[in-house]
């Protein structure tokens, strides 16, 4: 019964942190602008995430070892530390949007100025990582970030024309409204969204922080499988919510307050507080996961005492990263850029870097000197070399798109 | 000690070399800047007459967003749908488009008699939005308990509605003109 609850709280934890600032954000724009047609991009961002993360998870479980300090030993110094560069720019290009995120639902709330709130944000992020245990952490964003399941019940509640979106949907094609270079652009960032780095690096160190072993791969393996493909759900939500309100009506969605509308219109007072109270807690979240992956992968790279198993003294220069990440995040959001704009950057340049990530994460999986039995099997290498492909194709594309349709606009 | 000295001149002629190489390079490319100035430099900043009404477009199509963006704020917190707070963030979002879209047009060197028209009726079409979205912020700051003198609210949401609509009619027709959609 313990066991059955532990794999029912990782699976709910992993959907309520399935969604971020990213994900929020691409999927309202892309809803708002070109409906249900790039749905297709989700379900192939979360095929992607759900194989690499497991992926990551086996490696953690059965070397007992997080990803990154496998990549510097297994790739050398020189290979790794690429990895570690883009790897660690886009960390902080996302936190710094998950705290921007943070103080935007704040100040939707509030109405104070995110400005005020960003501080603040940064702070409890501080406080948090410095005191409380990673499990409490780890559960408690996890499960208030599923509050974020309004949008689906507003999407209900809205009652859409459930084959008109499907039309949408498939085939995919762009709307006659929109450029084609346009429509790619945001795939690939809606792909970069939905495959974030920082996750899979947090997945693996998360491993070892809860010190999982191959005893724990089934529970890995489920937690994934479920709770993954059930955040991707939430994420074609907020895309369907925009696209039934706020497409028709020609709104292009630019803020984090438009995102809101069509759950106050579905439900009201009530459910708008609870997905803002669930805006919050998955940025909230997800600032603590990126923080945490800078620490991490800085730290697993130079080989430093890691991991907040470990009392802060005894662990002092990863504390330190992450306090330093959160300066540069608040810094940068002081200078009064949009949060908003910086969000959009972090999901294209997180595909940029996607072979950096994933690459390296497929050739530990297959070393059997780490791996033993537990190798990658036929279907898992297969579709992660359609992966790579992807990744490669995405990585590529990324800038030339973002240069050619002036970032989407 | 003679092959010293015959690599030393050695090194002498080949840095010499090399130093002429540089200020060659670097004299070839001052005068491509130069070249490149004179041609660029001396005319004002000018567009193509499709790419002006183009931005036209964009800058109205912003402006229509924002407006359709506070009519449903504005009618959700009529309804009781929202709090005060969030249509103010809705609102106040929508004011910082409109600016954009208000500076586009104010920054833009049409080329001909027509793009001149078109940013014309623009530019008040996008005036007429950011009136109405100011008018819409007001009143939700009277309703919320703001001290305001009444001139400056709106009598009440349906007015100011009616006012967004106008507005945005507006802004529709200054966008079909510049051949959106």
């Amino acid at each position: 019964m313990k066991k059955l609850l532990g794999v029912a709280l990782g699976i709910l934890t992993a959907i309520g942190g399935f969604v971020d600032i990213g994900d929020l954000v691409t999927n309202a724009v892309v809803g708002s602008r070109f409906g249900m047609s790039l749905a297709w991009v989700v379900v192939l961002g979360v095929v992607g995430i759900v194989l690499f993360a497991s992926m990551s998870g086996r490696v953690a479980a059965v070397s007992g070892r997080a990803t990154f300090e496998i990549i510097r030993e297994r790739l050398g110094p020189r290979a790794a530390g690429a990895n570690l560069l883009a790897s660690f720019a886009i960390n902080l290009l996302t936190l710094t949007a998950e705290v921007g995120g943070i103080a935007l639902a704040l100040h939707l709330a509030s109405s104070v100025e995110p400005r005020l709130w960003i501080p603040v944000a940064a702070l409890a992020v501080w406080l948090v990582l410095w005191r409380v245990k990673f499990q409490v952490m780890e559960n408690v964003a996890g499960l208030l970030g599923l509050l974020l399941v309004g949008f689906a019940i507003a999407l209900f509640q809205l009652g859409p024309d459930w084959g008109e979106l499907l039309r949408q949907a498939v085939p995919p094609s762009p709307p006659g409204t929109e450029h084609p270079a346009s429509y790619w652009y945001y795939a690939v960032a809606l792909f970069g969204a939905a495959m974030t780095p920082y996750e899979v690096f947090f997945f693996s160190s998360g491993a070892v922080e809860e010190r999982w072993t191959a005893k724990d791969l089934g529970t890995n393996r489920l937690n994934v499988l479920l709770g993954f493909p059930l955040g991707g759900l939430l994420s074609l939500a907020i895309a369907a919510c925009a696209a039934v309100v706020l497409l028709p009506a020609g709104i292009e969605v630019s803020s984090l307050s438009q995102i809101v509308l069509p759950v106050a219109q579905a439900g009201g007072v009530l459910l708008l507080a609870v997905v803002i109270l669930g805006i919050v807690a998955a940025t909230f979240g997800a600032a603590l996961e990126t923080a945490l992956s800078s620490g991490y992968t800085l730290a697993q790279y130079l080989g430093w005492s890691w991991g907040k198993f470990r009392r802060p003294a005894r662990a002092a220069r990863f504390h330190l990263t992450m306090i330093v990440a959160l300066l540069v995040a608040v810094g940068i959001l002081m200078t009064s850029v949009d949060p908003v704009a910086v969000t959009e950057m972090s999901v294209v340049f997180s595909a940029v870097a996607l072979p950096l990530t994933y690459v390296p994460i497929l050739v530990v999986a297959n070393d059997p000197a780490y791996m033993g039995r537990h190798v990658n099997g036929r279907v898992a290498n297969a579709l992660g070399m359609v992966y790579l492909v992807i990744v490669v194709v995405a990585a590529v594309a990324a800038i030339p798109l973002m240069i050619a349709t002036g970032a989407g606009s | 000690m003679r092959a010293l000295a015959r690599r030393a001149d050695h090194q002498g002629v080949t840095q010499q070399t090399g130093r002429r190489r540089l200020a060659a390079a670097g004299l070839a490319l001052v005068v491509t800047l130069a070249a490149l100035l004179a041609g660029t430099g001396c005319v004002a900043s000018r567009q193509e007459p499709g790419q002006a009404t183009a931005a036209v477009a964009d800058a109205l199509a912003e402006a229509g967003s924002a407006g359709e963006t506070a009519r449903i704020a504005v009618g959700l917190l009529d309804e009781g749908r929202v709090t005060g707070p969030v249509a103010d963030t809705v609102l106040l979002d929508q004011l910082r488009v409109l600016d954009d879209a208000e500076s586009a047009l104010t920054t833009l060197v049409p080329p001909d008699a027509a793009s001149s028209a078109r940013r014309t009726t623009g530019l008040d079409a996008v005036g007429d939005v950011s009136d109405a979205v100011v008018a819409a912020r007001a009143w939700v700051a009277a309703r919320s308990g703001g001290d305001l003198a009444s001139h400056d609210v709106p009598a009440s949401s349906d007015v100011l509605l009616a006012e967004l609509a106008t507005a945005l009619d507006a802004t529709d027709a200054a966008l079909a003109e510049a051949g959106g959609p």
